[in-house]
């Protein structure tokens, strides 16, 4: 390669052609302008005049240094030039190529490879041994370093991944403390994130040899601090200080009803300079929000951008039920005052009846002293809490009184009650009020620090049985159980035994109520666990986010024990992902609350900064050979333009341009968007354009024809009418389509034909007319109803019949029997009449419920409906008066066709006229 | 069956000589046939079938006269007569038919057209002849196409139908320049010219010499392409004459302009000296001008002589 200043050229011994430029300019001067030769009868009348001035033997100067320009680029394009040319120039020795390897390089680990590929590939031409490592891996200790030919880990590359947790440079480099008398050459790429083991990883490096750094060339970018404010799912999106701005598309993803997995809703979030954090907020509807599965940002598949949901961070829809109608002015008695305050912040609260609220499928339905249930509400209550609904119940006057659950086992209870329940404590009572015992270990409120004040004057009591024991929740001080509760099917339901205001109890005037709640609440579905519910156990990964981001099975992946997954930090024994314990689900991602990006920002003196190859060296090729084509095309217009032909022949004008701006599209998007949105907005008649333009010209007349009639007598208004092209126009703004057959129609592409078949499928009309007023034979026979033929064998259209005498478009707005067009006399076909019944007494029968999708015939209508823009009629249509009475009947068929496109079948609903004369009493 | 008057007539003798029979009668139509116009223009226009301002053998009254011995009783007008107690008879006017000779040069320069109006000098002679012709025929005068088959002095839709057939036939002239017809001509006919006179110009006036010989006297119209006179041509450029016969080269076609355009007006100068030499009406015709106003021309010139 030869290098000049900047410049490198792959093939240098082709600049040896510019030697040849100064043969070429002589060559180029001794050409003169080949001379025009042109007839012309006024020749006679030169002959003996002398030329007084002539044209330049030679060719101009500046055409001939054009002519050189376009020579020179393009013996420089082929020489391969470059512009920082990387030094190609390899070294020597043992090479390492250190990876971070970790999630940060994910979205940009092609280029990664790309440049570990280069390295190798340097390495084997200059015969260097290399150790490749990703510092994600398993640690190196006790093993020495091994390096292996460069072929052996280009093997390995492509297997090589990045990993969804933080690189381990501490243990790297401690690892190589114990490397003496190693030395080697290092290309480090790393994540550009700092650590605190970066120090000593350089230190330990440069101990060994030279380094040279890499920068990723996409900074990193993460989702934390997944949280519910306000009902909305709140985000934290960070990245490393950068004073760029950043725009990004945060998605969510969750299941659709069917369970296939897709985009629920996607946020944009802008970094402005210098800021490193944004906040994003989904404001989706609950349902919505409850279905979402995972978090990513579009664009950067890294296990850093992807979060997973578990049902923590889902809001329980709670349907609440009282038995009492609240009254106006007694909120703070309201049984389910207390509730709501308690509910409101954390769930979605539905309060409706209980059908409703079923149909609502809430996680939880909490009732305040419901009593009774009539037998449907209670299997359709029994069959939800069976699938997974948990019921919470208050006990209450109603309750007390209530007979239910005291003989035998009543499913919506957890536990027998007596009838009428104690009170404790009053004026009338002994003892006094009861405080709570600490909460038994089997109970959902386990830990939950009980306030002193919390004591209860009224309850109801529950039978002693063998069952109770396991089914207490939460007892008083003499052991009568308070808070009772048992599983039912894949659900719950849970009694307090006292009343959700403060009648009975000041529980729940107090803040343990609350929390008590939440538990309840929380555990439907899934609990949020906290540290102390990960110890102890072992949860199996159940999905793990990969370096890229992507959401995998975890097959062959152990069980963590509880206690490594507490204060999450992902590592190659844990890595982010779904884990499980039984039934419960827990999410666990890659960064944590008090995660935040710090760039590298400078590295030790001594370690050299690299860049990614691709970017640094720029190929100058194409621009030249790009000024080599528009000098050409330059000389060839000054060519024309000085032999005179660019001012003479519009001919070369129009070649020249055409080779310039190409061929432009023949119809612009723009356009169509203009007509759909006019076709969308207005009523609008449309004909199929055949390609024949007198037809068409036909149709468009006749259609503004039938429009200016519908508008003087009717109430539909069409603007103009509009052609399609059912090849690239979309039929679902047009009501009517008008199809004249013509013999070169073409038959539609199988695209048209799916369109046209959903046009007709919901609920278009399409009149084909064959317009020859079936002259020949029978139906078919005619050349235009052959295409017909040929054309409708591919369209869905239903069973046909000559339009009966009873048939709704005979009197949609005008009565007619009979429908010409500019012809008369050929039968008109329509959708057959199925199932037709004759009503008693009704003059129709009661016919097909629909718009036929189809009206064939041969009348050529939009002739007889054809006026010009001054209003008169284009074609003659029969003879004199009779003519004109045929053409008016045309109009009337038009504008009963229109009004049963409009109208479906209003008109047949005549038949039920004889019932309501009846019922009138006339 | 061909349809002629579409577009693929025009590949077809017959096809082109119903298009030039009805662009003729386009550009004619407008001008009232010439005798209806006559009577009321009766200043000035006056050919064809046209009162020669005495009495004599014809259809329109010209004057009432006393009858004088040797009248026929026959002759009297009764009604006149009764009026008073003389007794007059009534006179016509006297009407005659006039030959017309239209010559349209058919050589190869006639062909050439500079590009800016969609037809050539010849199309346009054989427009104005055909024109002619038509308004001539419905106005009862006879008329000949000179050198063609259509020579016969005629009138009549068959004959007009001959005529434009004769004028839409490809010219299978190979000469450049076409020279004027050397006569017999018919005495005291007219004589109407087309031709771009760009050829030699003695055989011309020997041909105006002939014809005043018979007393025959005429309109030559001079018919040029726009191009012939603005001469729009630069840069080293060859000029060759139609068949290539001649040709000249020039470096810089520019420069000569003036020197062309001053030959092309000596050439005109020189038909106009010959045309009032000889009695004759000199018209410049462009072909991208319209050709109603030479029709206009030529139709007051050919009256002139009446």
């Amino acid at each position: 390669m030869l290098t000049i200043g900047p410049f490198g050229f792959l093939v240098p011994w082709i600049l040896g052609a510019l030697l040849i430029l100064p043969i070429v300019w002589w060559f180029l001067r001794v050409t003169p302008p080949r001379p025009d030769r042109k007839k012309f009868p006024g020749v006679r009348l030169l002959l003996g005049l002398k030329d007084e001035e002539t044209t330049p033997q030679h060719t101009p100067l500046l055409m001939l240094l054009l002519r050189l320009a376009v020579l020179a680029a393009a013996i420089l394009a082929f020489s391969g030039p470059l512009l920082n040319p990387a030094s190609r120039e390899g070294g020597t020795g043992p090479l390492v190529l250190l990876v971070d390897g970790s999630w940060a390089q994910g979205a940009d680990w092609a280029s990664v490879r790309a440049a570990l590929m280069d390295d190798l590939e340097a390495a084997q031409r200059d015969a260097r041994p290399v150790f490749l490592h990703t510092m994600t891996e398993k640690s190196m200790a006790g093993e020495a370093v091994e390096f292996q030919e460069p072929a052996f880990w280009m093997q390995y590359l492509p297997g090589i991944e990045p990993q969804p947790w933080f690189a381990d440079r501490a243990a790297f480099a401690a690892w190589l403390a114990d490397q003496e008398s190693v030395s080697f050459e290092t290309h480090y790429y790393s994540d550009g994130l700092r650590d605190s083991g970066v120090e000593a990883l350089f230190e330990e490096l440069m101990r060994h040899g030279s380094v040279t750094y890499f920068e990723p060339e996409k900074t990193a970018i993460g989702l934390t601090q997944l949280s519910l404010v306000d009902g909305q799912l709140s985000v934290e999106l960070i990245r490393v200080q950068s004073a760029l701005q950043q725009s990004l598309t945060v998605q969510g993803f969750g299941p659709d009803p069917s369970g296939n997995e897709r985009l629920l809703s996607e946020i944009i979030a802008n970094f402005e300079p210098g800021v490193t954090s944004v906040n994003v907020r989904f404001d989706i509807p609950a349902e919505l929000r409850n279905r979402l599965s995972r978090l990513q940002v579009r664009g950067v598949d890294s296990a850093g951008t992807t979060l997973v949901l578990d049902a923590s961070s889902k809001r329980r829809k709670v349907g609440l039920i009282a038995g009492v109608t609240q009254q106006e002015g007694q909120q703070f008695v309201s049984p389910l005052f207390f509730l709501r305050k308690a509910l409101s912040e954390t769930t979605d609260l539905v309060s409706a009846p209980l059908e409703d609220i079923l149909l609502a499928t809430p996680d939880v339905i909490v009732m305040a002293d419901i009593g009774t249930f009539s037998a449907v509400e209670r299997d359709s209550l029994t069959q939800w809490v069976e699938q997974g609904g948990h019921l919470i119940r208050f006990a209450g006057p109603r309750l007390a009184e209530n007979s239910a659950g005291v003989l035998e086992d009543d499913d919506l209870l957890p536990v027998k009650l007596r009838t009428g329940g104690r009170n404790i404590g009053g004026a009338m009572s002994w003892g006094s009020p009861k405080s709570m015992r600490p909460f038994p270990e089997q109970s959902p409120f386990f830990g939950l620090k009980i306030p002193g004040e919390v004591t209860v004057t009224s309850q109801v009591i529950a039978q002693p049985d063998a069952n109770l024991a396991a089914r207490v929740f939460a007892e008083l001080d003499d052991g009568t159980p308070i808070v009772t509760g048992k599983s039912l099917g894949n659900g719950s339901v849970v009694l307090f035994h006292v009343t959700a205001n403060a009648d009975w109890s000041n529980l729940p005037l107090s803040g343990l109520f609350v929390q008590m709640l939440q538990r309840l609440t929380a555990t439907a579905g899934a609990a949020t666990l906290s540290n102390a519910d990960l110890e102890g156990l072992v949860w199996l990964p159940e999905k793990i986010i990969d370096g890229h981001g992507r959401i995998v099975e975890a097959a062959g992946l152990g069980g963590v024990a509880g206690e490594r997954l507490v204060d999450f930090h992902a590592g190659p024994d844990a890595p982010p992902g779904i884990y499980n314990s039984g039934k419960r689900l827990i999410a666990l991602n890659l960064l944590q609350n008090e995660d935040a990006l710090t760039p590298m920002g400078s590295v030790p003196g001594g370690v050299i900064v690299g860049q990614f190859n691709a970017s640094s060296e720029t190929d100058l090729k194409p621009f030249f050979l790009i000024a080599a084509l528009s000098l050409l095309l330059a000389d060839i217009f000054a060519t024309f333009w000085l032999s005179g032909a660019l001012r003479r022949s519009s001919g070369v004008k129009a070649m020249l341009l055409l080779a310039l701006i190409g061929v432009m599209p023949t119809r612009s998007e723009a356009q169509q968007d203009d007509a759909a949105i006019v076709a969308a907005n207005e009523t609008v008649l449309a004909y199929v354009q055949t390609g024949d333009a007198k037809l068409d010209s036909a149709s468009y007349a006749g259609l503004v024809g039938l429009s200016r009639i519908l508008t003087e007598r009717t109430s539909i208004e069409p603007v103009e009418p509009m052609a399609v092209d059912i090849e690239q126009d979309e039929l679902a703004f047009y009501p009517f389509l008008y199809w004249p057959i013509s013999e070169i129609q073409k038959t539609p592409s199988d695209a048209a034909y799916s369109k046209l078949n959903a046009f007709l499928r919901n609920g278009g009309l399409i009149f084909f007319d064959t317009r020859d007023a079936n002259l020949g034979a029978s139906f078919g026979a005619t050349a235009n109803g052959k295409v017909l033929q040929r054309l409708a064998a591919n369209l869905d259209i239903p069973p046909l019949e000559p339009m009966p005498p009873d048939h709704v478009l005979t009197r949609t707005f005008y009565l007619l029997q009979e429908f010409p067009g500019r012809w008369t006399g050929s039968d008109v076909w329509v959708e057959a009449s199925r199932d037709s019944l004759q009503v008693e007494g009704a003059p129709f029968r009661n016919l097909n419920d629909n718009v036929t999708p189809v009206i064939i015939g041969a009348n050529d209508w939009a002739a007889a409906w054809a006026l010009d823009e001054t209003g008169l009629p284009l074609f003659p249509v029969g003879r004199g008066i009779g003519g004109e009475r045929q053409r008016e009947i045309a109009w009337r068929f038009g504008v009963n066709v229109i009004m049963h496109v409009m109208t479906g079948n209003y008109k047949s609903d005549q038949v039920h006229v004889p019932a309501l004369l009846e019922r009138l009493g006339q | 069956m061909k349809n002629l008057t579409s577009a693929e007539g025009q590949n077809d003798v017959a096809g082109r000589a119903i298009w030039l029979r009805r662009d003729a009668e386009r550009i004619a139509g407008s001008l009232p046939p010439l005798l209806a116009e006559a009577r009321q223009l009766a200043s000035f226009v006056s050919s064809g079938l046209h009162g020669r301002r005495r009495a004599g053998q014809g259809e329109d009254f010209w004057q009432f006269r006393h009858a004088i011995p040797g009248d026929s009783a026959a002759m009297i007008d009764w009604r006149r007569s009764g009026r008073s107690d003389a007794v007059f008879v009534r006179e016509k006017e006297w009407q005659a038919a006039q030959t017309v000779a239209i010559w349209s040069d058919r050589a190869l320069s006639m062909t050439y057209s500079g590009g800016s109006t969609p037809f050539n000098k010849a199309d346009r002679a054989n427009l104005l002849g055909l024109a002619l012709a038509v308004l001539l025929s419905a106005a009862g005068e006879r008329i000949s196409l000179l050198n063609t088959s259509a020579d016969a002095a005629k009138n009549g839709e068959l004959h007009l139908q001959r005529m434009a057939q004769a004028l839409a036939k490809q010219s299978d002239s190979n000469e450049d320049y076409g020279a004027a017809p050397s006569g017999p001509f018919a005495a005291g006919s007219r004589l109407v010219l087309f031709s771009d006179f760009l050829g030699d110009c003695d055989a011309l006036e020997t041909t105006l010499a002939k014809a005043a010989n018979a007393g025959v006297k005429g309109c030559m119209v001079q018919i040029l392409d726009e191009s012939e006179g603005t001469f729009p041509f630069d840069g080293r450029t060859i000029f060759e004459s139609m068949t290539g016969a001649i040709d000249f080269e020039t470096h810089r076609a520019r420069a000569l302009r003036e020197a062309y355009q001053q030959k092309l007006s000596e050439r005109r100068a020189f038909l106009r000296s010959i045309c009032q030499r000889y009695g004759w009406q000199f018209l410049m015709h462009w072909t991208n001008e319209s050709p109603r106003k030479a029709l206009l021309w030529l139709y007051a010139g050919i009256g002139q002589y009446s």
